[in-house]
């Protein structure tokens, strides 16, 4: 049985290991644009996510996500129907 | 010399070589474009262009993310005698909104009469085109793609004729377009094949430039098709995402010529692993050309090391120098050369604007970038446009041929700038000297930051921060400061906050909210500290150089007038009033307890 998906955990792991930053008050709530990275960290880290995950995010997806949460959303809708992620 | 409609017509015929476009038909899955495919899909795009009715001087906007639509459709309207007007398209992380107050900004100078968009993009672009009086109609390249026959082609243009608007990225508040003249094409265009790449036949670009960017669509596209050389376009995107695709592409495609920003320098060197580089062999490389924002001798040397065990040779790499307003390249290092940088005393640099080699341990290290090609010439010039001598800093000035004509519907932006001028010079408002004829770019004039090979103004970045609660206007001043992969935004705040963490937090965010840009530092200091002009406006460049001598807040920078004199005459006699009376004390306390 494949592990639940954690974006949030996820993320921070991202930032760590992209940017160098540790995130411990992340949480869905938290808007990426806050977060002090700037643009090609940001668009690493979305890499990030879709090599970890085999996902590719559309393009045009980038623009509406503001919150750690849409990402997840995003994400969840790209993974295969079944996979588990943490809400 | 030949002009790109020129060059375009006469690749009819040309079907062995042409423009490939990294998975363009999916992951995988490239899509490759003959020279002679390249010329017919032009006028297939200039005919629908024409159909629409566009004409000869309408402008036409474009955001085209994909090279496959993107090039034809600039070249389609090129040869039409309709200017183009590339512009970004919005593909970061949220940042909708921001992209779309810039987008009206530059939309509303340019006034043009039809956007050129894809579908994606067009379902978000609609708040935008309402705002746009001028904008008649928006086509999607769908459209474009239809079946509809090619017009005969269309006279080859004049030099003097406007080729495309060249919007200068950053600013909302007074976009600046720059006109580029199909002579400038040519002469730039010359410049840059046989006195910067001296290219050959067998060459291969690659490139994952942007397409609406000086360097991405004259460097890597109207270059390539003026002496019809195959060249590979990996999306800006995918770069981005994982810069080692660039490599790979090279590696792939038998790539001999590229150039990039400072920043991907460092991103591709922080990213590639060592099995990637030990697999890869990149010895067709002749040149690895940089430019765009100011290079970072460290970053690149790091680079070289790094991929030496590809088969990269040091001397493929190439320092250049070059503008918008000069349609693209000022100057090159000479190919073959070692990489070159000059140490020199920061003493003197600071102190008499002269460059002179560092005889002690201390030195800045600033990076050659080479000379000035045939028919254009660079100069120094102090305020009142003296010529200065080698090794004395002041404004770098350019002039020549590759020199455009102005800003578009800006007469006083053109004037300052030098331009529309024949024969003037061109000021760019970057600062630097010349050692033995050979170009050395040191500092900045004008007040421009430039971040991953973006240009963003201090400005718009001062207006976010002052938005913030509890911040006064005209407190702060944001400048930038030397970083290894690109410069650094700092932000000086003069503030009497009592929680000065949270005070940080809240202008990193909103930094970054706004303008997607990281801050490295906020300078928090005491009123009074930052450095003002007579009329009271705060002084950018002076701050910043207080700011990198470490004395920002920690010396009174304004100069006191009567009243503050008296002030400060009340202040020492203060504190002289407070000494005497401690003395007193201690001696007191000396008697009483036989110390």
């Amino acid at each position: 049985m494949p592990a639940t998906i954690d974006v949030v955990e996820m993320f921070k792991q991202a930032a760590l290991e992209v940017d160098n930053r540790k995130l411990p008050q992340l949480s869905r709530e938290t808007v990426i644009a806050t977060l002090g990275m700037d643009s090609v960290a940001i668009m690493e880290l979305v890499s990030y996510f879709e090599e970890k995950l085999s996902v590719r995010i559309p393009d045009e997806e980038l623009g509406r996500i503001r919150t750690v949460g849409d990402l997840r959303d995003t994400i969840a809708r790209l993974l295969p129907p079944g996979t588990q992620v943490a809400a | 010399m030949i002009g790109v409609v020129q060059a375009l017509d006469a690749a009819r015929g040309i079907t062995d070589r042409g423009f490939t476009f990294v998975g363009a038909a999916g992951p995988g899955q490239d899509v490759t474009l003959s020279f002679d495919d390249l010329r017919r899909e032009s006028l297939r795009r200039a005919s629908h262009l024409r159909a629409m009715g566009l004409a000869k001087g309408d402008r036409l906007a474009l955001v085209i993310p994909e090279g496959e639509d993107f090039i034809p459709t600039f070249l389609g309207a090129l040869w039409l005698g309709v200017v183009p007007v590339p512009l970004y398209p919005p593909l970061s992380l949220g940042k909708l909104d921001a992209f779309m107050d810039a987008l009206v900004g530059i939309l509303n100078v340019a006034q043009p009469k039809a956007l050129v968009t894809n579908e994606r993009i067009g379902k978000v672009l609609w708040s935008a085109v309402g705002k746009v009086p001028t904008l008649e109609r928006v086509i999607l390249t769908s459209e474009l793609r239809a079946g509809i026959a090619a017009i005969d082609p269309p006279p080859h243009p004049a030099d003097d004729d406007l080729a495309f608007l060249q919007f200068t990225s950053g600013s909302t508040s007074a976009p600046k377009g720059v006109m580029v003249t199909h002579g400038n094409l040519k002469a730039n265009t010359k410049a840059i094949l046989h006195d910067g790449l001296q290219w050959r036949p067998g060459d291969v670009t690659i490139s994952w430039l942007p397409l609406y960017h000086d360097m991405g669509l004259i460097g890597m596209v109207l270059c390539p098709v003026v002496v019809h050389m195959p060249a590979v376009y990996i999306p800006t995107l995918s770069f981005i995402k994982n810069a080692t695709v660039w490599m790979e592409t090279m590696h792939k495609h038998g790539g001999t010529l590229t150039f990039a920003p400072n920043f991907a320098y460092a991103l591709v060197t922080k990213r590639a692993r060592p099995e990637q580089i030990a697999r890869w062999n990149l010895s067709r490389m002749r040149l690895f050309g940089c430019g765009a924002e100011p290079i970072h001798p460290d970053t690149i040397r790091a680079f070289l090391a790094a991929f030496a065990k590809a088969g990269l040779r040091p001397t493929t790499f190439m320092p250049s120098y070059g503008m918008a307003e000069a349609t693209l390249a000022m100057s090159f290092t000479r190919l073959g050369d070692p990489f070159k940088t000059d140490r020199i005393d920061p003493e003197r640099y600071h102190g008499d604007k002269k460059a002179a080699p560092s005889a002690n341990g201390v030195a800045m290290e600033i990076v050659c970038c080479g000379r000035a090609f045939p028919d254009h010439e660079l100069s120094i010039q102090d305020d009142d446009g003296r010529l200065l001598p080698d090794r004395c800093v002041g404004e770098i000035c350019f002039r020549g041929p590759s020199v455009t004509a102005g800003y578009w519907k800006n007469p006083e932006a053109t004037r300052a700038a030098g331009l529309g001028k024949p024969g003037g010079w061109l000021r760019t408002g970057d600062l630097g000297y010349m050692a033995s004829g050979e170009l050395y770019v040191s500092g900045r004039l004008k007040d421009i930051l430039i971040v991953n090979g973006r240009n963003y103004y201090p400005q718009r970045i001062e207006w976010a921060v002052e938005e913030l609660p509890g911040v006064r206007r005209g407190s702060t001043v944001v400048f930038s400061r030397p970083g290894k992969a690109s410069e650094e935004v700092v932000v000086a705040l003069e503030t009497r906050e009592r929680d000065p963490e949270k005070l940080r937090a809240a202008i990193v965010a909103k930094v970054s909210e706004d303008l997607q840009l990281a801050v490295a530092d906020v300078a928090l200091v005491p009123p009074g500290s930052i450095p003002k002009t007579s009329s009271g406006k705060l002084q950018r460049r002076k701050t910043r150089e207080m700011y990198l001598r470490g004395t920002l807040g920690r010396e009174g920078a304004r100069v006191p007038g009567a009243m503050g004199n008296r002030l400060l005459a009340a202040k020492h006699l203060a504190y002289s009033l407070v000494g005497r009376a401690r003395h007193e004390a201690r001696g007191l306390m000396r008697k009483l307890t036989g110390a």
